[in-house]
């Protein structure tokens, strides 16, 4: 008797301590598997960055739903006929999350800053495009162009940051400002912790948000993700996976608390060769190489739904040739192809004289599913003789070794684009991002053409051709784009999702 | 037996404790740069990472002079231990650009250090009440030994996701029905800070303190030691006389239950690293392994030197505990 009383006074008292009255505040919650790189929007180098800096910061202009683009700080906008030069103005009466007028002086800053030496970061190369910008009054600001743009507004989606929140236009990444920005956009950091960031709603902000509050938790590990998606609710849990890996599409498939949001995003898988090595060098052992892969069933067994692909774009680019034959698995070709550029089976083992088709493939970590994949890739070439030591390497690792010195013989990877794939720096001989040293005067000439062509249609028309080419000349074999699904609480409305900057649309979300 | 010195044995004690904080001191500077020198050696850098594939090499060099990485191993080292010494251990590189390595370690390195304390501390308490409580070792003790052993045996990160599971399912249930929510760590891993909320701490702690052998391991020990004690021939005089024996037992159990603290100490701070993964706390272990996997270099050097300096540390003060009860162990270590 005694010991069921204080059974339920114990029940009765977690009941008063765990569970509270719900609050009236709407906060947004998401994880991240990495931290964002930094707030400050020249340093962001990951996608967590990239996603995060869509609530602080704004853009001159941005593509609405429809692909279109739309001002955000800029009103309006006048491009010069040649394309070399464009005048924006300004929004009146925006201000920064600390009070301050937005201005035009703050867009010369940021270009300046972005083009000042003494501000290190990766994609510097990105405003180049800029000649000259000068502060026509406060809200005017003309940039004149290097070279002219058939429409040179679609260029400034580039974050705007405040002149007055620093020194001089060398900025470093270790400014205060990386980790506490002000921004114009509709949520400010009210916290930045190790693992939480905080944002609030931006009472000034010129438009409207519909949701209170956004906590953005690093959490590791995708299986507790997952788990804190399986308990989402108005106040707990998670509200949004950015990426539900395929093996849990099916827990949430009849969910009544989350619904599946799938989204295309502008990325492409590969199996890329270092045309240094004289056997991949040559074109035969790449066929023979993409032959014997069996794509469908890697794709398959590994990373669920998604189009296979036979060059360098997506099934939605409209530079995709559909004319362009997928290859599929043939061991036999493949077998011959190898036989008749001279190589013999010794040791289980092809081999060309002193060339034998031994090779390391050198793996990122964090390359999904990058361990059974790499597997079956193994068992697949072994079929035709060649053998496949595996490196799984970390992130900091590849790219030390694959990136820069390029000690490798194969790697898998992922080409992710912003917007329509730019495959110039990719393929074109000397090229930084040419990181398999491919080289090929056809498609070098092409690849200029392409430079030069301000001629949309005839621009489309040249990268079809080089699909086919790049089909044929086997620079890396294409392998597939994924259905990419997010999860999300069915009590966040009006989701539309960017594939790219993901939370472009976030303020119209709501969670009524 | 005596914990009163006179002069000469004071200067000695004295002595001794200044011989064995240099050679910590010592220990302190090898380790701390043997893990400098390491992570500058070790392929894969923080400027690679932060430029990718972009990177031109002026720029990569200007990073490096940014981020001290431009001078040879010993002439950094001997830099940042200069300035280590003032209590500026640089700043963050890539993940916390910009915060005081100093800072962010110490505030990680409190919360691993209070966990390993407080579920060693809940271990070795839990462990002697058993041992006093059994007593002589008898076989049917065994039916209660044999199953708690099993379940000792856990590895405590099994403990703490089985501990997660239930939790969250104990509240999800309490919470059907609506109109009302969950306290605001559940489900079990949201973040909390330690200012916020003590629920994830706790959890952590019990499944530490309950899981990889170590309750076992310390109750083995320690009653071991309460019959060493408890059969020492001192004892047989103290029950000659008449004395009681518990406030001798309780003072020959001292240096024995600290010994087995601090050498389970490491232990433990390696079972913590992943049990902080597990209820999402911002201790060491989470600290370090991000930090390495983005290869910051000052703020990986920070938190190892606070956890070498724990283990260290703790080595000093057992030594000194050890002086304290028995002026004796003096001798006896030099």
């Amino acid at each position: 008797m005694f010991k069921q009383a204080a059974l339920r006074a114990l029940c009765c008292l977690l009941m008063v301590s765990f569970v509270s009255p719900v609050t009236a505040e709407t906060v947004f919650r998401y994880p991240e598997s990495s931290k964002p790189s930094s707030l400050m929007p020249f340093f962001v180098e990951n996608m967590s960055g990239v996603r995060i800096s869509e609530f602080i910061f704004e853009s001159l202009v941005t593509k609405n739903k429809r692909g279109d683009i739309e001002g955000v700080l800029a009103q309006n906008w006048s491009a010069s006929p040649d394309g070399q030069s464009i005048t924006f103005t300004l929004k009146p009466n925006i201000q920064w999350h600390d009070g301050r007028p937005f201005s035009a002086q703050d867009v010369v800053f940021t270009v300046l800053a972005a083009q000042d030496q003494g501000t290190i970061f990766a994609r510097k190369a990105k405003f180049r495009f800029i000649r000259a910008v000068q502060a026509m009054g406060n809200l005017q600001v003309r940039f004149t162009l290097a070279k002219p743009f058939k429409n040179p507004e679609s260029q400034f989606t580039f974050k705007i940051i405040p002149k007055h929140a620093f020194a001089s236009t060398s900025i470093s990444r270790l400014d205060r400002f990386s980790k506490y920005p002000v921004g114009t956009g509709p949520y400010k950091v009210e916290k930045n912790d190790l693992r939480l960031i905080r944002l609030v709603r931006n009472p000034s902000y010129w438009g409207r948000a519909g949701v209170d509050a956004i906590e953005m938790t690093h959490m590791p590990d995708s299986s507790a993700q997952i788990q804190m998606l399986s308990y989402t609710g108005k106040s707990a849990g998670m509200q949004n996976v950015i990426f539900i890996p395929p093996k849990s599409l099916q827990r949430f498939e009849n969910s009544d608390s989350v619904t599946l949001e799938p989204y295309h995003t502008v990325s492409w898988w590969y199996f890329a060769f270092n045309h240094k090595n004289p056997a991949l060098a040559d074109l035969s052992v790449r066929k023979a190489l993409a032959l014997a892969l069996n794509r469908e069933e890697l794709l398959e067994a590994h990373l669920g739904q998604g189009d296979l692909l036979s060059g360098p774009f997506t099934e939605s680019s409209p530079y995709y040739n559909f004319d362009v034959e997928l290859r599929e698995q043939d061991v036999e070709a493949a077998t011959e192809l190898l036989d008749q550029a001279g190589y013999k089976m010794k040791g289980g083992v092809r081999a060309k004289g002193s060339t034998k088709l031994e090779f390391d493939l050198v793996i990122n970590k964090d390359l999904p599913n990058c361990q059974p994949l790499a597997l079956s890739v193994q068992a697949d070439l072994k079929k035709i003789g060649i053998k496949i030591n595996q490196k799984f390497v970390d992130n900091s690792l590849y790219q030390e070794r694959v990136m820069k010195k390029r000690e490798f013989d194969l790697t898998m990877n992922i080409w992710s684009f912003e917007e329509l794939e730019d495959i110039f720096p990719l393929f074109r001989t000397g090229q930084p991002q040419n990181y398999i040293s491919y080289s090929n005067p056809e498609v070098d000439a092409k690849l200029d053409a392409s430079r030069r062509e301000r001629d949309h249609k005839a621009y489309k028309e040249i990268m079809k051709e080089l699909h086919g080419m790049l089909n044929d000349d086997l620079p890396y074999v294409f392998l597939w784009s994924l259905d990419i699904y997010s999860g999300l609480s069915r009590q966040v409305k009006n989701i539309f999702i960017q594939p790219y900057h993901y939370y472009t649309f976030f303020k119209d979300w709501t969670m009524p | 037996m005596s914990g009163r010195l006179d002069g000469g044995a004071g200067k000695a004690l004295s002595l001794w404790v200044l011989k064995r904080a240099l050679r910590s001191f010592a220990l302190l500077v090898g380790a701390s740069f043997l893990i400098y020198a390491t992570l500058r050696t070790a392929p894969g850098n923080m400027v690679d990472l932060i430029l990718g594939i972009n990177g031109t090499e002026a720029s990569r060099a200007a990073l490096r002079a940014e981020f001290g990485l431009d001078q040879g191993i010993v002439m950094g080292y001997l830099e940042w231990g200069m300035r280590a010494l003032t209590g500026d251990l640089g700043r963050s590189v890539t993940f916390s650009p910009g915060d005081e390595v100093a800072s962010v370690a110490a505030g990680a390195f409190l919360i691993t250090l209070a966990l390993s304390l407080a579920s060693l501390l809940a271990s070795v308490l839990l462990a002697l009440a058993l041992a006093l409580a059994l007593g002589k070792p008898q076989p049917k003790q065994d039916l209660l030994l044999t199953p708690l052993s099993f379940l000792n045996a856990t590895p405590s990160f099994v403990f703490a996701v089985a501990l997660t599971h239930a939790i969250n399912a104990f509240i999800y249930m309490q919470l059907q029905g609506g109109g009302r929510i969950g306290p605001a760590w559940y489900p079990i891993p949201t973040y909390q800070a330690i200012s916020d909320s003590l629920a994830p701490f706790s959890f952590a702690m019990i499944s530490i303190a309950l899981g990889d052998g170590l309750f076992m391991d310390l109750f083995n020990a320690l009653r071991a030691e309460l019959r060493a004690v408890g059969g020492a021939q001192y004892m047989n005089a103290v029950r000659a006389k008449g004395a009681p024996t518990r406030p001798h037992m309780v003072k020959n159990m001292v240096v024995p239950t600290l010994s087995i603290f601090t050498a389970r100490l490491p232990l433990v701070l390696s079972a913590v690293v992943v049990v902080e993964y597990i209820f999402t706390l911002d201790g060491s272990g989470y600290l370090l392994l991000e930090a390495a996997r983005v290869r910051d270099v000052p703020l990986v050097v920070g938190v190892s030197l606070f956890f070498i300096t724990a283990v260290i540390v703790m080595n000093l003060l057992l030594d000194l505990v050890k002086a304290a009860v028995d002026p004796r162990e003096v001798a006896r270590v030099e």
